[in-house]
């Protein structure tokens, strides 16, 4: 059932692919990221990988980290200023992630923010791990939380917090914060296909 | 002294003037003080001996003293207050030769129009030094004229006349200084009176508490952006990025629809936008689009290569002995280099300028109100009696407000609405129109004699400008001195009894400004210098402090330095092998004629180095306020820290880089030392510099510690470990 | 817009354009409370350092909308000179300002902490007080944070 599938599958990818990379006259913000071979492996890849690429984006593993120190820029350095986890991953007890960054982004100082601005709890450390590591640690329930399928599905396709990539705001110069690879419907649908797909990790 | 020299000093009875005052009762304005050739001694003390000078200029109705009618004297000082404690050290003046208390003291910075200012600059540490005889003598004059007015007035012989705390009393009757001075409009100006001896002295020598410490604990309104004037409205300026980039052209058609714009003003290397609000100028400023001419993006490397041993203006500045033969197989040579460093005072730049028909006033932040004065009159082409500086307190100063020329872009502002206007720079224009601290690039060589001892030290070293180019310097000083005084400070070889020492400048000026930071050259020269020494120190494997001394006279101006190094190593237990993970390092500095010495104690902490303990021993002479000289010791060593470990701004595609804090990495609170003990030796029998010397051996002692405990010699600022 | 909140207990309500403007500039230009500083305008420096609702909060990077409803502290309402607040009263003592610039910021860093740790650690000191000070006056701030614990703790029992 699944292999036949394919065959439908990879020319709408192709063709819609092709009309949205003409369609675009600006430089786009997003890297074309889906490669022939992840293509090849079929739509649940496919997914997948879409899924992946953003959340191995720094807009993502920045707040997922491996050493309880949030990360900043697109090069994933330590927070300045020793900001570290804290005790409940809002930072330490008077200076906290709400001392700077608030409910919104502030264009003002170029700081980000967005609602329940934390870092992921220490179980969801993300930062150097390979996709396939981050897609098991994400499913797997001592780690993740305790959330099921639907409730992670929630988690990154509703949540303000994880949306709030798509809508980064500016750096400190003023400058646009770079985008994560995928556009945001296309990561959104990409999600609930993989987990309707059964949520299959490929072997890598 | 003798007589005829102190009268010449004293105060010249012609140019003393009483004037009325707003909420004043008598304002008792006294005249200049005199020095014959102030310009040239001065700048010949400042290369040599930098022993403080005053350098008051007597051209104008000089407003020193106010009395109140509360009995309070302001006094209007020609030296701003940026945080090194010179206003309180100005009040104990004050209040022990004109015996009042110094909660009756106010001291206010001098504004141009009204006041002294002094010619040069509040900088060089020069602030206490400079007013410390001129300050008492008038300080006792107007006391001795307040007593001969008693006198007449109670009808009282003036010798039997007594004055403690604002109060004159004598034969049974007393009256305040401001009875006294009630409708005195002549004054009877005797010769300067004696001073007190030093024992005598109250509050000199005592740790009174600064005069602006309620001010600044309660967020009073004291500093430059925190002025206002009626009607005033507030702009941001928009200045290139790139190093050398020429305005060509600007789209400001969004900006001016944007809430609250008054106007967008475009000049030949700036645009302005004039708003009703700071947050509005800034809004609009980011929708402007500015095309820039830009001829050449500079690199690092592009840096490195202009600034080198070799290249640019030669000039030796110290010469004793021979010098070294390169190809002499005993000769020891090393590189040392440091980076460009920000000032990132915490108060930004900006000013509140008012230009109205020609007489312009301007509030700010400077440490040159005189010069500012004169570049603004120049600029609007009008007299300089026409422009008014009212100099505030400083929200740090470190040598970048020695030029605040940004006034008259404040001006222009103003003049174009008519209004005032309010300007203020943004964090990145901070970093990027620094006057920076220059890199520098060293080389030192050295020898070693048959006993292990130096036979031979010389320090060559590059630099870009630091006083040549600088707005306060004369230009023909550069010129026939043909050596940056500034990059000198701490170049030159200190350890006298080395046969053959030299020092030798290699000066360039870079394609982006480059000035005064907070002790000059003094920081990395002493870097570049006592890193050597100690490493020549292991080399002939004596103890580094025994190696220095025997390389000092113990005689003269030079036992000093001798004596700082002995208190230091004693009251730091100065021990030259590693204990429990820790070492000690040791260095030493004669800066502005005021040597200090510190030891550190370091351990690797995370791969970082982390200082744990100095110990500094320092003589400036007279110490006016031991615990304020104490501050600016502990200031100055952890700021010298931050500066030898931390900071760096490099030049990356034609941007100096970075343009905030956090990636411009500073020292914060947990990266200063948890012990600090200062020592002090008083040398000499006046108040030296204080400001700056005690940052000058931080970064080598750190360094030498490192050395010791890791076996690796760190040649480049900021220490970094790998 | 209208905004109302209570600023060092007094209410007041600002009407403005946009409710994006940082608060910071509320405080300084329409409220003319000076004491809370502009240093970098990018939270990064400290030296705007206010409370709202007793958090620890940048001004420069709080849009003022967030304010409204709020109880808003500045260095203005921690203290004055005839009762200041612990931490103003170790500042004193321990003759902590230089240029005193940052210092308010510091103050009610400090405030803000003792509030959540009355008996802060070196530790707990190097962590939170993440201001910047320019003079470097770190070494009294730290005998002044500890200080300051002191005479709150006291004035308590």
């Amino acid at each position: 059932m699944k292999k036949a599938s394919i065959v439908y599958v990879i020319p709408i990818l192709l063709v819609t692919g092709i009309l949205l990379a003409s369609n675009l006259k600006a430089p786009t913000a997003y890297i074309p990221v889906s490669s022939n071979e992840a293509v090849k492996k079929g739509a649940s890849d496919e997914n997948y990988n879409k899924m992946m690429d953003v959340l191995v984006s720094p807009r993502c593993i920045n707040c997922h980290p491996n050493d309880n120190i949030p990360k900043q820029g697109d090069d994933g350095h330590p927070h300045y200023f020793g900001m570290s986890r804290g005790e409940n991953n809002l930072g330490y007890q008077a200076t906290k992630c709400t001392t700077c960054h608030q409910s919104e982004n502030n264009d003002y100082s170029g700081v980000p923010g967005a609602p329940e601005w934390s870092l992921a709890p220490a179980s969801m450390m993300w930062e150097g791990l390979s996709r396939k590591e981050i897609a098991e640690s994400m499913l797997d329930p001592e780690r993740n939380g305790g959330r099921n399928h639907e409730e992670l599905m929630h988690h990154l396709t509703e949540h303000e917090l994880v949306l709030w990539a798509w809508e980064p705001g500016v750096r400190a110069d003023g400058t646009p914060r770079k985008l994560p690879p995928v556009p945001l419907d296309e990561y959104i649908s990409a999600v609930k296909q993989w987990f309707e797909d059964g949520a299959v990790i490929p072997a890598e | 002294m003798s007589n005829k020299e102190k009268k010449s000093k004293g105060i010249s009875r012609r140019k003393f003037l009483v004037r009325g005052g707003l909420g004043t009762l008598g304002v008792l304005a006294v005249g200049t003080y005199v020095f014959r050739n102030p310009l040239r001694r001065s700048m010949l003390e400042m290369a040599e001996t930098m022993a403080p000078t005053y350098m008051g200029s007597g051209t104008e109705p000089n407003l020193w003293f106010e009395l109140t009618k509360e009995n309070k004297v302001i006094f209007h000082s020609p030296k701003v207050e940026m945080g090194q404690g010179s206003f309180t050290s100005f009040a104990q003046m004050i209040a022990d030769e004109m015996d009042l208390n110094i909660d009756q003291i106010t001291v206010i910075g001098a504004a141009t129009k009204t006041g002294v200012v002094d010619a040069m600059s509040t900088g060089g540490s020069l602030s206490v030094g400079g007013l410390w005889q001129p300050l008492r003598e008038l300080s006792a004059t107007m006391r001795e004229m307040l007593k001969i007015e008693a006198a007449k007035k109670l009808g009282i012989d003036v010798s039997s006349l007594s004055t403690k705390e604002g109060i004159i009393s004598g034969g049974g009757k007393t009256m305040t200084y401001a009875e006294v001075a009630n409708d005195i409009t002549e004054w009877d100006i005797p010769d300067t009176p004696e001073l007190k001896p030093m024992k005598d002295y109250k509050f000199i020598g005592k740790p009174v508490k600064r005069i602006d410490l309620n001010a600044k604990v309660f967020g009073d309104p004291i500093f430059g952006l925190d002025a206002e004037m009626p009607d005033m409205l507030l702009a941001a300026i928009i200045r290139p990025s790139v190093v050398g980039a020429k305005f060509k052209s600007a789209d400001t058609t969004k900006a001016e629809k944007m809430p609250g714009v008054v106007k967008v003003v475009l000049m030949d290397d700036w645009v302005g936008v004039i708003a009703k609000s700071y947050a509005q100028a800034l809004a609009a400023k980011y929708k402007i689009n500015v095309d820039w001419t830009i001829e050449k993006r500079y690199t690092e490397e592009d840096l490195r290569n202009m600034l080198q041993v070799g290249k640019g203006n030669q000039s030796i500045t110290q010469k004793a002995g021979t010098a070294l033969n390169s190809n002499d197989n005993d000769v020891i040579s090393m590189e040392f280099t440091s980076p460009i460093g920000a000032h990132a005072q915490i108060e930004p730049n900006g000013a509140v300028a008012d230009y109205n028909n020609g007489d312009i006033t301007i509030i700010l932040s400077t440490q040159v109100p005189g010069a500012t004065q004169k570049v603004v009159a120049e600029a609007f082409d009008v007299d300089t009696e026409k422009v008014n500086i009212i100099p505030t307190y400083l929200g740090g100063g470190f040598g970048r407000r020695l030029n605040t020329n940004h006034a008259v872009q404040a001006v222009q502002l103003s003049k174009e609405v008519g209004k005032p206007v309010k300007y203020i720079f943004t964090r990145k224009e901070e970093f990027q129109h620094d006057l920076f601290r220059p890199p520098t690039h060293h080389i030192m060589k050295g020898k070693l004699n048959n006993d292990g001892y130096l036979e031979a030290l010389e320090h060559h070293y590059a630099s870009g400008d630091v006083a040549v180019n600088a707005l306060i310097m004369p230009r023909i000083l550069t010129s026939v001195l043909g050596t940056d005084l500034g990059a000198m400070r701490g170049g030159q070889i200190m350890y006298d009894k080395v046969p053959n020492h030299r020092a030798v400048q290699w000066h360039t000026t870079l394609p982006f400004a480059t000035s005064w930071w907070r002790s000059l050259g003094l920081l990395a020269n002493t870097f570049a210098i006592e890193s050597f020494v100690d490493e020549m120190a292991i080399r002939a494997e004596k103890n580094p402090v025994d190696f220095r001394l025997a390389s000092i006279s113990n005689e003269g101006n030079k036992k000093r330095l001798y004596d700082v190094i002995k208190l230091a190593a004693e009251k730091g237990k100065y021990n030259d092998k590693p204990v429990n993970g820790r070492a000690m390092g040791f260095a030493a500095s004669t800066d502005a004629n005021s040597p200090a010495a510190h030891v550190v104690e370091v351990s690797i902490e995370d791969n970082s180095i982390k200082v744990h303990k100095v110990t500094c021993a320092f003589d400036c002479g007279v110490v006016v306020n031991p615990d304020q000289v104490k501050a600016q010791c502990e200031g100055s060593i952890i700021m010298g820290m931050s500066g030898a470990m931390f900071e760096k701004m490099t030049l990356e595609d034609g941007e100096l880089t970075p343009t905030i804090y956090g990636p411009y990495d500073m020292a914060l609170m947990k990266h200063a030392p948890k012990q600090i003990d200062i020592h002090f030796i008083q040398g000499a029998d006046i108040p030296l510099p204080v400001g700056e010397p005690p940052m000058g051996p931080i970064g080598a002692a750190v360094s030498n510690a490192v050395r010791r405990l890791t076996g690796k010699r760190l040649t480049d600022l900021p220490l970094k470990l790998s | 817009m209208k905004i109302a909140f209570t600023i060092n207990g007094s209410s007041q309500t600002v009407d403005i354009e946009d409710g994006n403007t940082p608060l910071l500039w509320v405080i300084r230009d329409i409220l003319d409370l000076k004491g809370t500083k502009f240093g970098c305008g990018k939270a990064a420096c400290g030296a705007c350092t206010i409370m709202v609702e007793g958090e620890e909060v940048r001004s420069c990077s709080y849009a003022v909308k967030f304010a409204e409803g709020k109880k808003i502290t500045t260095i203005e309402g921690l203290g004055t000179p005839e009762n200041p607040h612990p931490v103003q009263q170790a500042w004193i003592e321990e003759v902590v300002p230089q240029c005193g610039y940052c210092q308010p910021g510091f103050m009610m860093a400090t405030a803000a902490l003792l509030e959540k740790v009355p008996n802060p650690t070196d530790d707990d000191i190097d962590q939170n007080i993440i201001n910047v000070c320019r003079c470097a006056t770190y070494y009294r701030m730290r005998k002044a944070i500890h200080r300051a614990a002191e005479i709150k703790n006291n004035s308590n029992s």
